[in-house]
């Protein structure tokens, strides 16, 4: 009875002290903290880690060892989610309420990151560009987009597809989730501007084995295009099903998020002549000087860790909020940021076109196009609107 | 003894707010949210040998009946909905349960297994009403004139749905339904003999479970405040089944300190981004493989219930 | 929809059911030993699969050979779980080792991803993509060959189980296992070599499923649909597995082509229950009904 009581009373002794807030929380002297929850596990744990710790951390290192912002270093800490939105409100709350973090980075996914939206609205900390394409962070005060929003990407592909190049027939394979599901609405109203819809749609579901229904069902619409709203695994395979039924006369198209390295390396020769919306400059070839100073520094961090899309996405994160946080100045509160990033004007980071934060709070507006010669994506033209 | 730890216990939750941060209030709800489960789970597998991998698929359709009321009639008050949620996915289960009578061990875990990604499937396709894949913000509970918005509010109304569901199940391992339960647990053949009628007790055990599972269920709903299809899947269920074999089968106590266990180990391993199913897994198996009866086998007697 | 175009989705199915069927086959293999239900059967494959691949990727293996070196590597593993695991469970009930191999099965994936990352990888196939034309229909040799190869398998393995010493031992432990160790038959045994056995079968599917759904650390999940296999052709039944393989995949192709899109994926599930409800010792199970 009197260890219970003992036990009991230390419990309180050590819980019961709150933290006081005298300061901007995860800002000291000599440090920024700053928190995400990611995918480590599941669907997309390879995304989630080049991004964090090949991508946000790699800039983070650079800043660092070159004496960091304002003389303090930035530290990250990062959570496992595994794609799941319970997961990932418990994690974002443990990185505000107990790490005290000063703002979150990059998480990932849809689910994980509308479930945490109203959360980090009501306890205004910051989230820094979360990496899903739906539109549902706009018009929040607290958030920066990080992918090109589904709605601004789909505008850039029909505008080209249909607009310029008169394409009639459309068709679209997508992923039964909110990502395929944003985009399939954004196809239907911009095709609708141009007095046109899409022919069929056919779902498929994550971590599907065969596509060749779909692809069937579609070839029998007889679409011009056929847009992939993919992963890369079944996109590839999508390819090669088309590959293997000899389905020549269809121009296949990949959205933003799948336009990747890696989904070509898996089709192999059945991706050649392969269209898409690049969202970024190729990470391995590219010449703009933010894309090589990318590959100096992951060589020189991480040599064994091959440049690719997410690592770049999550350094560009990287190198925005070390921007807004240098013009923030030594006194960095989360508004001070806030408004330092909504003040950036024509911003160059050397990766992707001058940028404007406001009045959007989105930070990546634009992509080009692209074809795929000799397995790899050749650009076709300069950056598209997306206004 | 007995009476002093569950006296010190019940002050320390009743205080529990007041003396740690709001993250360990959130985190402390879930738990209960989840023991609710284990309790539900438990009280199927632990005493009718049915093995469920499905109880994500219940456990959704209550916080969907939840989160849809609310939003759809915002006056009801929660403990009317959490009822609701309950009696909602007691139906569900009954659905599942009576086809499934025949079935045993294995092939139940299967069809339980199968029932999962329906629900699931469900859930995505009926759009209108669940918002499909862009799930659902759940709004505040109401309780009458209070809005049971803070962490605080949250934790004692999950505290309080937990303390009556803990008393209801004690209570139902103490009555004739539940020695019948007993009996079915220890050996069929001799509890048919003594004249319990299997077929009605294990559809009811299904129907208990199910109801359990949908109130926390809604609970679930109103403290993580979003829910989408994503939240409940097979992997769950395997948390919940989890929960009881570490807890120890056919044991209330084991059930809470199961779902505690499982529930803080999410949180804790966290940290360990990449490294974390690999710890999760190794203490699974080291779990299994040094304490087989689960924890309750190695708790002090007196926190076993009398039976 | 053309008829060429339907032939061919059928046979893709059944390239795929021809999957599922070994996955199905090694979970049974193991169920009729030990009674218990292997949830890192995926996992052991993927793991398995990973390990020839990277021999290839390493030594320019020729691709006989990366098969040679799954199949080793399976081998070892299935052997060492059983040895250094659940011999150790035996007294547990199914539920723990159930939680066990659930347990393993995230270990073997976590430690997947830290080893070979969580990246997708192309994998060599041993047939042709592009199609190859048979009177009226064009099949994919890919299909052809997966289908091919896992006959084969299973024509292999039922000459195992009739004329062997061990296939002999295996099917009289799977009937009555008392029975079995009072005729001589080392129980012991007879469970080591059907983990081999059951890891052995799966490095084989991995290798002829990885050209098709690609390597990776999450390509276990496929066992998902293995399990459903078993279910429908019958828990226990070897024959039912294969039956029940073949069905799976075909249905889940042929579904997408006629059913409306809010029920198309769920119809391996819905099947599955169905299957259970009103036949539950599958399509080729021996009935095994409970009175109620």
């Amino acid at each position: 009875m009197r260890t219970l009581l003992t036990t009991v009373l230390a419990l309180l002794a050590v819980l019961g002290v709150s933290p006081v807030d005298a300061q901007t929380p995860g800002v000291t002297d000599v440090e920024i903290l700053l928190g995400g929850s990611n995918s480590f596990s599941g669907p997309l744990a390879f995304t989630g880690e080049q991004m964090t710790k090949f991508g946000v951390d790699l800039y983070f290192r650079v800043v660092n060892d070159g004496g960091g912002i304002h003389g303090r270093k930035v530290r990250t800490i990062y959570y496992d989610d595994g794609y799941k939105p319970q997961e990932a409100v418990a994690n974002t709350r443990k990185l505000v309420e107990q790490d005290r973090v000063f703002a979150l980075i990059v998480p990932q996914g849809s689910p994980p990151v509308v479930a945490t939206l109203g959360y980090v609205e009501t306890q205004r900390v910051p989230m820094l560009f979360p990496y899903q394409s739906s539109p549902v962070t706009r018009g929040k005060k607290y958030v920066f987009q990080g992918m090109t929003v589904s709605d601004r990407s789909s505008r850039m592909m029909v505008d080209h597809l249909a607009g310029q190049r008169k394409h009639k027939r459309f068709a679209a394979i997508y992923q039964d989730d909110e990502y395929g599901k944003s985009f399939l609405t954004a196809f239907e109203k911009d095709l609708g501007r141009h007095g046109l819809a899409l022919l069929a749609a056919e779902s498929v579901k994550r971590g599907v084995t065969d596509v060749s229904a779909q692809i069937a069902k579609l070839q029998a619409a007889k679409p011009e295009v056929l847009f992939l709203v993919l992963v890369p695994g079944p996109a590839a395979q999508a390819l090669k099903e088309r590959q293997k039924i000899g389905w020549k006369d269809v121009l296949m198209v990949s959205t933003g998020p799948l336009t990747d390295e890696r989904y070509l390396a898996l089709a192999g020769d059945a991706a050649e002549g392969v269209e898409g919306l690049s969202l970024w400059p190729d990470p391995v070839t590219s010449d703009l000087p933010g894309v090589k100073r990318y590959r100096e520094h992951m060589a020189k961090y991480f040599p064994k860790n091959e440049p690719n899309r997410y690592s770049i996405a999550g350094y560009f994160a990287g190198i925005l909020f070390t921007a807004a946080a240098q013009r923030a100045g030594r006194t960095l509160t989360r508004d001070s940021l806030i408004a330092s990033l909504e003040g950036l004007k024509g911003f160059d980071s050397g990766i992707l076109p001058p940028l404007t934060m406001a009045p959007d709070h989105e930070t990546q507006k634009q992509g080009f196009w692209v074809r795929v010669e000799k397995g790899r994506f050749t650009q076709v033209t300069d950056w598209l609107k997306s206004e | 003894m007995r009476r002093a730890a569950l006296g010190a216990g019940s002050a320390l939750l009743l205080l529990w707010p007041f003396l740690v941060p709001r993250y360990f209030v959130f985190l402390t709800s879930l738990v209960v949210v989840n023991a609710i489960v284990a309790i539900g789970l438990n009280l199927l597998s632990g005493y009718t040998n049915q093995l469920s991998f499905g109880h994500a698929g219940f456990f959704a359709v209550g916080a969907y009946v939840a989160a849809v009321l609310t939003l759809r009639a915002p006056g009801v008050p929660v403990v009317a909905t959490l009822v609701l949620a309950g009696l909602a996915t007691a139906l569900v289960g009954l659905a599942l349960g009576i086809p499934c009578l025949r079935l045993e061990g294995l092939y139940l875990a299967m069809a339980t297994l199968a029932f999962g990604f329906v629900v699931v499937e469900a859930i995505q396709n009926l759009d209108w009403l669940t918002r499909g894949n862009d799930g659902v913000a759940v709004p505040t509970a109401h309780l009458g004139p209070l809005a049971l918005a803070s962490d605080a509010a949250k934790y004692y109304l999950v505290l309080g749905v937990g303390a009556l569901m803990v008393a209801a199940a004690v209570n139902i391992t103490r009555t004739r339904t539940g020695r019948a339960l007993l009996a079915i647990r220890e050996s069929e053949i001799a509890a048919q003999a003594s004249g319990v009628h299997l077929a009605a007790y294990r559809t009811l055990a299904f129907a208990v479970s199910a109801f359990y599972t949908g109130v926390a269920g809604g609970l679930f709903a109103f403290v993580v405040g979003f829910i989408s299809p994503d939240a409940f899947d097979v992997f769950l269920s395997v948390d919940f089944v989890a929960m009881i074999i570490i807890g120890g089968l056919g044991s209330i106590p084991g059930s809470v300190v199961g779902a505690a266990v499982i529930t803080l180990l999410y949180d804790w391993l966290a940290a360990f981004q990449n490294y974390r199913p690999l710890l999760f897994g190794l203490i699974l198996i080291g779990c299994m493989l040094f304490m087989p009866g689960g924890i309750a086998s190695r708790m002090p007697k007196w926190t076993q219930q009398a039976q | 929809m053309t008829t060429t175009a339907l032939v061919h989705v059928v046979v893709s199915g059944l390239a795929t059911g021809s999957i599922y069927a070994l996955v199905a086959i090694s979970l049974v293999i193991i169920y009729n030993a030990t009674r218990t239900l292997n949830f890192a059967q995926g996992e052991m494959l993927m793991i398995s699969t990973f390990v020839g691949w990277s021999a290839h990727a390493a030594l320019r293996l020729p691709l006989p050979l990366v098969l040679v070196v799954a199949v080793a590597a399976a081998a070892g593993l299935g052997w060492l779980v059983e040895r250094l695991i659940i011999r150790h469970a035996i007294a547990a009930t199914h539920f723990d080792v159930l939680i066990i191999t659930l347990g393993l099965s995230l270990v073997l994936r976590a430690a997947a991803g830290l080893v070979w990352t969580h990246d997708e990888f192309p994998f060599p196939s041993f047939f042709g993509g592009r199609p190859v034309v048979l009177g009226p229909v064009r099949v994919a040799p890919v299909s052809l060959g997966i289908i091919g190869g896992s006959l084969g398998l299973m024509l292999a393995l039922a000459a195992l189980f009739r004329w062997t010493r061990l296939g002999r031992a295996m099917r009289a432990v799977a009937q009555n296992q008392r029975a079995a160790r009072l005729m001589g038959v080392s129980v012991e045994r007879v469970y080591s070599a059907s983990w081999v056995l059951a890891a052995v079968v799966g490095a084989i599917a991995g290798v002829l499923i990885a050209p098709v759904i690609f390597l990776s650390s999450k390509m276990g999940l496929v066992a998902i649909n293995g399990f459903t296999a078993a279910v429908l052709g019958g828990f226990g039944s070897l024959p039912g597995a294969v039956v029940g393989g073949m069905l799976l995949g075909v249905l889940e192709n042929l579904a997408p082509l006629w059913l409306p899109a809010g029920i198309k994926h769920s119809v391996p599930f819905l099947l599955m229950i169905a299957i259970l409800v009103l036949r539950p010792s599958g399509m080729l199970g021996r009935v095994r009904q409970r009175k109620v």
